[in-house]
């Protein structure tokens, strides 16, 4: 890979996909002085993800120089006689790119391993079923990390692996605990999430609060750069319990992991705001979030619209 | 009715022209119960002349029966003499910085009429100048942190640093008058429990708040003249060629590691074997060493004595130890004192500790009941957002009818040293450290002078000590911050059994790693993380780190402390990888176990196991 990341300055790349390794990638070539171009399927990237986390990215991908193509799909890779590709997308052909990179997605490893004719269930794109145990379809046969395609994350692969050692060897059944895993994005800027993203947690709890902050971090005021952070708390109104955090930034991934630990043991907006900042930093933010950028109320069906109410800023 | 007959039976004690201060000892002659039944007719309206005789009566609410100082306060209000007196503002602050802002700013919010005044500003703070915005933004942490950054990353600044403080001492004076508060601009001064004098103009409060922080303190040695603080050391024109920073608390470091990083040569001079007394003692020497790794040469248990100019300008300074020459530039960074001179409070009444803090009570009151004082002037936990919290308490207190005490317990907070250091809650020594001798017949208490936990184990085992007091700060300031961070301060051999149970019992969890960054840059750079758990209730009791990003990590964790969760809050919480913050939620083994024997075993001496597996 260094070698490769000699020959990237002044070369072109498209790479094709909108998920977190197409953006972390888009991210290392541009900051190495490619001349980097990112087609997405959809009409943002990172989808799944907190609506205005997916904006805020691109943006932030976009001042950085990054060229955002939206709802193109790949067709065709031409190889012209100087040696350059091209990409036929459905909205036409870009020229000249020394490489085309195609980060669209990861499949489980499962082909030839015997599992069909052992009896061995599997989804249709080829990830091995599992119950809350890991155990398949099989009972002497287990499964964790991404062959299973739950959470593909490192310290879940983890997690699940050790909750099977305890399970089949210390008489402990353990159970993998999937609430509030958090995870980030090593985009430039880099995100960091915990816990429920805003429309999960309006279809889930119904009536929230949401806190933002988008500011120019300290850094950015003295290097110039265009840099900004945003930061979200997702509080259930009733609660007061925060139900998600989401953060796009310098050093997000960082600093969400601590109030992963908050968020994880159900620890309330209050807890949060009694609790001194650290100053001067980006996190101490999340501590001294006092007034909602918005306030989502849904209404009850006897009122006759059931839609949801979304206030304005109102002060706390 | 009840109000009005209380205010006309007050006002039959009194004669109009009563200045506050007797009025005050006349209550104070009273039944408690008088000025109870007054507070307690919240639900009765005040008397029509009471409200319209008084600019803001109508939005100030009785105050709940706390403190009879308060009590006071609300009953000379209603009393028909005083309450006829108009004061010019409900509250009168005097210093513009962060404590003040906030107070100012929320008791604005909540229907008061304020004022603040400030000294014009400056970049370097004295006794006439200082600037709206106070320290922290104009020469504390904003420029310290903006410093830094450019030490690490070798950018220049744009713009001069004069440009910049005034527009954030602009930006200040906005939010002062988008809340509606009054600024004047000069040096106030109290005249009297309710009267201000800024450069000979007068102004009545109904309260009057002090928060004028801190400045930098030299000793006055031969050569001090020669020496720069940390407002000139922000102000320099380029970096120091050779610097001698004399020093061994946060300022020194930070300042050591902005100029190493500007590539000066920098040499620190500290009193004590380590810098950062009160820090955790690994931290301590994790910091030291890295710094070193750096560049930066430490002199341990050196004093300043003088400083000496020599023919071709460079300066020397001499120490206990001998003369060290060639500096270009001598810092002191050997504390700060709360700026408390001249401020009329020795004749008002106001008092003070020995070092020109102002003393208060848990609501920020100082010794006379209508002056109150947050902030670094009142030397209790000196950092900004402290600061913000005991102003933001005292409004609540003032003009929201919520008394609201500061909450001191779990306070985070950071060094800009490079690295960097974050931390909450206790350290390993802070931790309840009682040594039982049942063999030793006399009860000791000994003040340790030990600065290590092993340290104070092997003192205890050689003197056969029965209890020991944290060894950490002078025994008369321990006991309030103590309360506060729920140690206890032992100091009977019945107390000492009781802290045990509580807190005896300790597991630490250590990380000492190097970061992946370093392994691409080859420079030496390691990160330290340290967990302490108490081993009975499994609560995480302080959380430290040494590295980069640690300020950052530290805040969410903070939260987690603050809230009492424990190991297992900890544990079952999932990584975020690769980070460093998620060492924190993988540390599986304590790296030591302390665990007092109970006497009945025999041996008494603590025991220290090596690491143990959990």
């Amino acid at each position: 890979m260094l070698h490769l990341i000699c020959h990237l300055s002044q070369r072109k790349i498209a790479i094709v996909g909108g998920g977190y390794i197409a953006l972390e990638f888009a991210g290392i070539f541009n900051g190495l002085k490619s001349d980097v171009h990112v087609f997405i399927r959809q009409k943002k990237v990172l989808r799944g993800f907190d609506e205005e986390i997916r904006d805020f990215v691109a943006e932030q991908m976009s001042l950085r120089g990054i060229e955002l193509h939206t709802e193109e799909s790949p067709q065709a890779i031409i190889k012209s006689a100087d040696g350059s590709l091209s990409l036929k997308t459905n909205k036409g052909t870009v020229e000249g790119f020394s490489h085309v990179m195609f980060a669209t997605g990861r499949r489980p490893n499962t082909k030839n391993l015997g599992l069909e004719s052992v009896g061995v269930k599997m989804t249709k794109n080829g990830a091995i079923e599992v119950d809350e145990y890991s155990c398949t379809s099989v009972p002497s046969i287990w499964a964790v990390g991404d062959v299973t395609d739950r959470i593909n994350l490192t310290p879940v692969a983890l997690m699940e692996g050790g909750a099977l050692a305890k399970t089949l060897f210390q008489n402990e059944p353990t159970k993998p605990d999937y609430r509030a895993v958090p995870s980030a994005v090593f985009s430039q800027p880099p995100i960091g999430q915990v816990g429920l993203t805003e429309e999960q947690a309006t279809k889930e709890y119904g009536d929230i609060d949401v806190f933002t902050a988008n500011f120019r971090p300290l850094k950015a005021t003295l290097s110039g750069l265009p840099d900004r952070v945003f930061m979200k708390l997702i509080v259930c109104a009733k609660t007061n319990k925060v139900l998600g955090l989401n953060m796009c930034g310098e050093d997000s991934p960082e600093i969400v992991q601590g109030f992963a630990v908050a968020i994880k043991a159900g620890l309330t907006k209050e807890d949060f705001d009694s609790t001194v900042g650290i100053h001067p930093t980006a996190a101490e933010e999340f501590v001294t979030m006092r007034t909602p950028t918005r306030k989502i109320r849904e209404h009850p069906p006897a009122e006759g619209k059931t839609d949801h109410d979304v206030k304005a800023a109102a002060g706390v | 009715m009840a109000a009005a007959a209380a205010a006309a039976a007050a006002s039959s004690l009194t004669t109009p022209k009563l200045t506050f201060p007797s009025l005050q000892s006349l209550y104070r002659k009273l039944p408690l119960s008088f000025p109870l039944s007054l507070s307690s007719s919240s639900s009765l309206p005040l008397p029509k002349t009471l409200t319209t005789t008084t600019t803001s009566l109508s939005s100030r609410r009785p105050l709940s029966h706390h403190r009879r100082r308060h009590l006071t306060t609300r009953a000379e209000a209603e009393n028909g003499a005083e309450a006829s007196r108009h004061y010019d503002f409900d509250l009168f602050t005097i210093g513009a910085g962060s404590g003040g802002v906030r107070a100012s700013r929320f008791a604005a919010n909540f229907g008061a009429s304020v004022a603040v005044c400030e000294l014009p500003f400056s970049t370097v703070s004295s006794e006439t100048t200082g600037g709206v915005g106070g320290t922290c933004v104009l020469r504390g942490c904003v420029p310290k942190k903006l410093l830094v950054y450019a030490s690490k990353y070798a950018h220049e600044f744009d713009e001069s640093r004069g440009f910049w403080m005034e527009r954030l001492t602009g930006i200040y004076k906005n939010i002062l008058n988008n809340a509606g508060v009054t600024l004047i601009e000069g040096r106030g001064k109290i005249v009297d429990p309710h009267t201000v004098d800024v450069d000979g103009k007068l102004y009545s409060a109904r309260h009057i708040l002090i928060s004028v922080g801190g400045r930098p303190f030299i000793p006055d040695i031969p050569g001090s003249g020669y020496v720069i603080d940390s407002d000139a050391a922000l102000d320099l024109p380029s970096k120091p060629k050779k610097i001698a920073i004399v020093g061994g608390g946060y300022i020194a470091l930070e300042f050591a590691g902005i100029f190493n990083g500007l590539k000066s040569d920098v040499h620190v001079f500290i009193r004590q074997k380590k810098v950062l007394r009160g820090f955790d003692e690994e931290i301590r020497d994790f910091v030291a060493e890295q710094m070193s790794l750096r560049g930066i040469e430490l002199h341990t248990e050196e004093s300043p004595q003088a400083i000496i100019k020599s023919a071709d300008g460079s300066l020397s300074l001499k120490t206990n130890k001998g003369t060290v020459e060639g500096f270009s530039h001598v810092m002191f960074a050997t504390g700060r004192r709360p700026n408390t001179k001249n401020l009329g409070l020795e004749s008002v009444g106001v008092k003070m500790t020995k070092n020109g803090a102002i003393e208060v009570d848990e609501y920020s009151c100082t010794s006379v009941p209508s002056i109150w004082a947050v902030g670094d002037v009142t030397d209790r936990i000196n950092l900004t957002p402290v600061a913000l919290m005991e102003g933001g308490a005292l409004a609540k207190t003032l003009f929201q009818n919520e008394p609201t005490k500061p909450d001191y317990r779990a306070v985070p907070s950071a060094v800009f040293s490079q690295p960097p250091i974050g931390q909450v809650g206790l350290t390993e020594e802070q931790v309840m450290v009682i040594v039982l001798s049942k063999s030793a017949k006399r009860s000791l208490v000994v003040s340790a002078i030990c600065t290590s936990m092993t340290g104070a184990i092997v003192f205890a085992l050689q003197f056969q000590v029965v209890s020991l007091l944290p060894p950490l700060h002078p025994t008369n300031d321990i006991k309030p911050l103590a309360a506060a961070s729920g140690i206890f301060v032992i100091e009977s051999p019945l107390e000492c059994k009781t802290a045990t149970k509580e807190y005896g019992d300790i597991d630490v969890f250590t990380a000492n790693f190097r970061p992946l960054k370093a392994t691409l840059s080859g420079l030496p750079d390691r990160v330290f993380m340290k967990l302490i758990v108490c081993a009975k209730t499994n609560k995480v009791l302080g959380l430290n780190m040494c590295g980069e990003d640690s300020p950052e990590i530290v805040q969410g964790f903070a939260v987690a402390i603050k809230a009492g969760l424990t190991k297992e809050d900890f544990d079952s919480t999932v990584g975020i990888h690769p980070t460093a913050a998620e060492e924190f939620v993988t540390m599986r083994t304590p790296t030591r176990k302390i665990r007092e024997h109970p006497p009945a075993e025999g041996k008494t001496d603590h025991d220290v196991k090596a690491a143990a597996g959990v």
